[in-house]
C-alpha cells in the first residue's frame, strides 16, 4: 500500500518538535529505508505510520484513505520491533498464530498459515520452542513471520538487525529482501546503518533532526547528495569536506564564477582524488603532500595534506612515500559545492555535460 | 575463582558464612518443627520436666474424633476458599487501576499499603466498630438500601463472613504492591506488539498482562493460602479472645492455641499442628504442579 505523509509534525510535550513538516510518498510494493543518525526521529516516523503514535499536525494517508485518526488496531500494519517483542510465554508457532487468533481465524486454518510462514522464514524446525530458546537471528525471523501473518499491506521494521552479529546481519538483510520480493509487501525499514540501507532498499529516506534531507534511490543519494549532511552521512570512507577558502584559485577556471561566489563548503569523495589524469573527467588538479600511506588487502589509502587540511583518497595506483609531493586530479563525479545552508549548488548530475 | 572445585576447605568456609543465619533458623524453625512432630506422638508427657512416659497414635485418634477439630478444619477451609481468590482478584483489579493513575499515584499507593503496616489488633478494633450491630458503619450503610441491622459479630451465621471481609481488606495492601511491581515489569513493547497484532484492550489483558503477571499471581496465591491456613491473630482480636460465636470462627490454629495454652494438652496441640502442616504441604504441592504448566517465567 502507498503511504503518504502530508505536512506531518510531531512533538511529545507540545513545545519541542521532534519531526518537522514531513512530506513524502512511499510507493506501493517497494522496500524503503529510513536512514539517519540516532535520535533523528526515524523510529518515531515508523511509529506514526504504525499508528502507535499520532501526529501533532498533518495527515497520513494509506492509499487514498486518511488514517490519521486511526490507531494501530485499525491500521492493521505488520511490524517488527527492534527487540522483536515476541511473546515470551508462547511458542514460536503460537507467536506467529497470534495475529490470526486476534483476527478470529479458525484454528486449523491458523495453524496452516503459521506453518507456511515458518517455512518462508526458515524456522519450521523451531516451532515448538519458546522465543527465549532461540538465537537472535531466529527470533528476528519469527518476528517477521508474525508481522506477515495477517497479510498486512504494509510491513514495518524498526532496526531489526541491530542486535545481530555482523555476519548474521548481512545474511538477514538478504533474507528480508528475499521475503519482501516474494510477498511483494510494501516494506519500510528503519536503520542507522547506511550499508544496510544501501544494500536492500529501492529508495532511501535520509532524516536528520526531524527533517527529511533526501528521499531517493541509493545511487542518487551517493552520486547526487542534495546537501552537505547527506554527502557526509552516506559513503564509506566519509567524504572529504573543505572550506572554499582552502582553495587558492584551483577551481576558478572550471567552476562558473557565480556559483563559486555562493559556495561555502567543498565535498570531495575519496575516490574522486586520483593520482593519474583521466582527461575530460578531470575538473581540477591540486598539489598535495603525502602524510600517510596505508595498504591492506586490495585497499590503498593515502592521507594527504592540502594547504594545511587533511584529505583522504582511495584511488592511488602507485605506492607512495611519506612527505612525497603528489599531484591529484580531481574528478567530476564526486566533487560537490555547497552553499552556506549546506545545499548542493554544484556537482553531480545537475552539472553533467 | 569462578571455576573453583568445591573442596573441604571451601565448603567449610561457606558454612562459616552461613553459620549466624543457620544458628537462628535451626533454633527457632528447624528444632521446633522436629520437636512438634515428636510431641504429636507423646501421649503421656510432663511438659515441665520434659519427661515422656508413653508415645503412640492416641493424639491423632483423639483429634480425628473431636467434633471441635472437625469444625476447625471445615472453618479453615471455608476461610481459605473465601479469602484467597477474592484477595487475588480484588488486589489485581486495584493494582491495574492504580497503575493507570498518573495523578497523586504515590498517595494512592500509600493509602492502599497502609493496612499491611498497621497492626492486626488495631485493624480488628476498627472493624469491631464497623461491624457493631447498633452503631456500626456497615449496618448504617446497608440501612440506606433498606437492609435490616445484621449482628455481624454475634451471629454464628455472619461471624465467618465478617472475618473473611476483614482479612481480605487486610491482605490487599501487600498484594497490590506485589502486583504493581509485576505490572511495571511488563515491557511496554509487548502491548505495542499486541496492538499491532490486532489485540483490543481485553485481549491485551488476557494475552499479555495475565500470562506475564503469572509469576506474581502465583506468589500471591501461595502466600495467601499459607497465610490463611494459619489464620489466628485476626480471629483472636476481632472476637475479643473467642473463636467467634458458637465456635463459628474456630480455625485449626485457634484449636491448636486452645489445646496448648488453655487446656495444656500439648500432644494434641502438636498433632493438630502436624495435620495443618500436611494440609498446607498438600495444597502447595498441588499449586506447584499446576504452576509448571500455567506460570510463565
Amino acid at each position: 500500500m502507498e503511504v503518504t505523509f502530508k505536512d506531518v509534525s510531531l512533538s511529545y510535550d507540545g513545545s519541542r518538535e521532534i519531526l518537522h513538516h514531513l512530506n513524502f510518498t512511499i510507493p506501493e510494493g517497494t522496500l524503503v529505508s529510513i536512514l539517519g543518525p540516532s535520535g533523528c526521529g526515524k523510529s518515531t516516523t515508523l511509529m506514526m505510520i504504525s499508528g502507535l503514535l499520532a501526529p501533532t499536525s498533518g495527515k497520513i494517508f494509506f492509499g487514498d484513505k486518511d488514517v490519521t485518526k486511526q490507531d494501530a488496531l485499525a491500521r492493521k500494519v505488520g511490524m517488527v520491533f527492534q527487540n522483536y517483542a515476541l511473546y515470551p510465554h508462547l511458542t514460536v508457532l503460537e507467536n506467529i498464530m497470534f495475529p490470526l487468533k486476534m483476527a478470529k481465524v479458525k484454528k486449523p486454518e491458523r495453524k496452516k498459515r503459521a506453518l507456511e510462514l515458518a517455512k518462508l522464514v526458515h524456522v519450521e524446525d523451531q516451532i515448538n520452542k519458546k522465543p527465549g530458546a532461540l538465537s537472535g537471528g531466529q527470533q528476528q525471523r519469527v518476528a517477521i513471520a508474525r508481522a506477515l501473518a495477517k497479510e498486512p499491506s504494509l510491513l514495518l521494521l524498526d532496526e531489526p538487525l541491530s542486535n545481530l552479529d555482523a555476519r548474521l546481519r548481512i545474511e538477514m538483510r538478504e533474507e528480508i529482501r528475499r521475503i519482501q520480493q516474494e510477498t511483494g509487501v510494501t516494506t519500510i525499514f528503519v536503520t542507522h546503518d547506511q550499508d544496510e540501507a544501501l544494500h536492500i532498499s529501492d529508495h532511501i529516506m535520509v532524516l536528520n533532526n526531524g527533517d527529511m534531507q533526501q528521499f531517493s534511490s541509493a545511487e542518487t543519494l551517493y552520486d547526487n547528495p542534495s546537501n552537505l549532511f547527506v554527502a557526509k552521512f552516506i559513503g564509506e570512507p566519509v567524504i572529504n569536506t573543505l572550506e572554499i577558502s582552502d582553495f587558492q584559485g584551483e577551481l576558478d577556471q572550471h567552476v562558473p564564477a557565480d556559483i563559486l561566489k555562493n559556495a561555502v563548503s567543498v565535498g570531495i569523495r575519496p575516490e574522486a582524488l586520483q593520482d593519474h589524469d583521466s582527461g575530460s573527467d578531470t575538473i581540477a588538479t591540486i598539489e598535495t603532500t603525502v602524510k600517510e600511506f596505508e595498504k591492506y588487502g586490495r585497499e590503498k589509502n593515502a592521507q594527504l595534506d592540502f594547504h594545511g587540511k587533511k584529505l583522504l583518497t582511495t584511488e592511488i595506483e602507485n605506492n607512495l612515500e611519506k612527505d612525497q609531493k603528489l599531484t591529484l586530479y580531481l574528478q567530476k563525479s564526486g566533487f560537490y559545492l555547497f552553499d552556506q545552508d549546506g545545499k548542493r549548488i554544484f556537482g553531480g548530475d545537475q552539472d553533467a555535460k | 575463582m569462578l571455576n573453583e572445585k568445591p573442596t573441604l576447605k571451601s565448603t567449610g568456609k561457606a558454612f562459616l558464612y552461613l553459620l549466624p543465619m543457620l544458628l537462628i533458623t535451626v533454633t527457632f524453625n528447624i528444632y521446633p518443627i522436629i520437636k512438634s512432630f515428636m510431641m504429636s506422638f507423646y501421649t503421656k508427657y510432663d511438659f515441665f520436666t520434659d519427661k515422656v512416659s508413653k508415645i503412640g497414635w492416641d493424639n491423632f485418634t483423639y483429634i480425628f474424633n473431636d467434633p471441635d477439630f472437625h469444625i476447625a478444619v471445615k472453618n479453615t477451609l471455608i476461610f481459605v476458599v473465601g479469602v484467597v481468590p477474592l484477595t487475588v482478584i480484588i488486589s489485581l483489579v486495584i493494582a491495574l487501576l492504580l497503575n493507570r493513575i498518573k495523578w497523586l499515584s504515590g498517595l494512592f499507593r500509600t493509602v492502599y499499603f497502609l493496612p499491611f503496616v498497621t497492626s492486626t489488633v488495631a485493624i480488628a478494633q476498627v472493624w469491631h466498630w464497623i461491624y457493631n450491630s447498633d452503631y456500626g458503619l456497615l449496618n448504617y450503610f446497608l440501612s440506606l438500601f433498606g437492609v435490616n441491622p445484621i449482628s455481624w459479630l454475634e451471629s454464628p451465621k455472619y461471624a465467618m463472613l465478617s472475618l473473611i471481609i476483614m482479612s481480605i481488606w487486610k491482605n490487599l495492601g501487600f498484594n497490590i504492591v506485589l502486583f504493581l511491581v509485576g505490572l511495571n515489569n511488563i515491557n511496554e513493547r509487548y502491548y505495542q506488539a499486541a496492538k499491532i497484532d490486532g489485540a483490543n484492550s481485553w485481549h491485551q489483558f488476557t494475552n499479555v498482562t495475565l500470562p506475564l503477571l503469572s509469576p506474581i499471581t502465583f506468589l500471591v496465591t501461595i502466600n495467601g493460602v499459607i497465610g490463611s491456613f494459619k489464620a489466628f491473630d485476626q480471629i483472636f482480636a476481632l472476637f475479643n479472645g473467642n473463636p467467634g460465636p458458637s465456635k463459628s470462627a474456630l480455625t485449626i490454629v485457634y484449636y491448636l492455641y486452645q489445646k496448648f495454652y488453655t487446656e495444656w494438652k500439648y500432644g494434641i496441640a502438636a498433632a493438630s499442628g502436624v495435620v495443618l502442616f500436611f494440609m498446607i504441604l498438600l495444597v502447595t504441592v498441588i499449586q506447584l504442579s499446576y504452576s509448571k504448566k500455567h506460570v510463565h517465567y
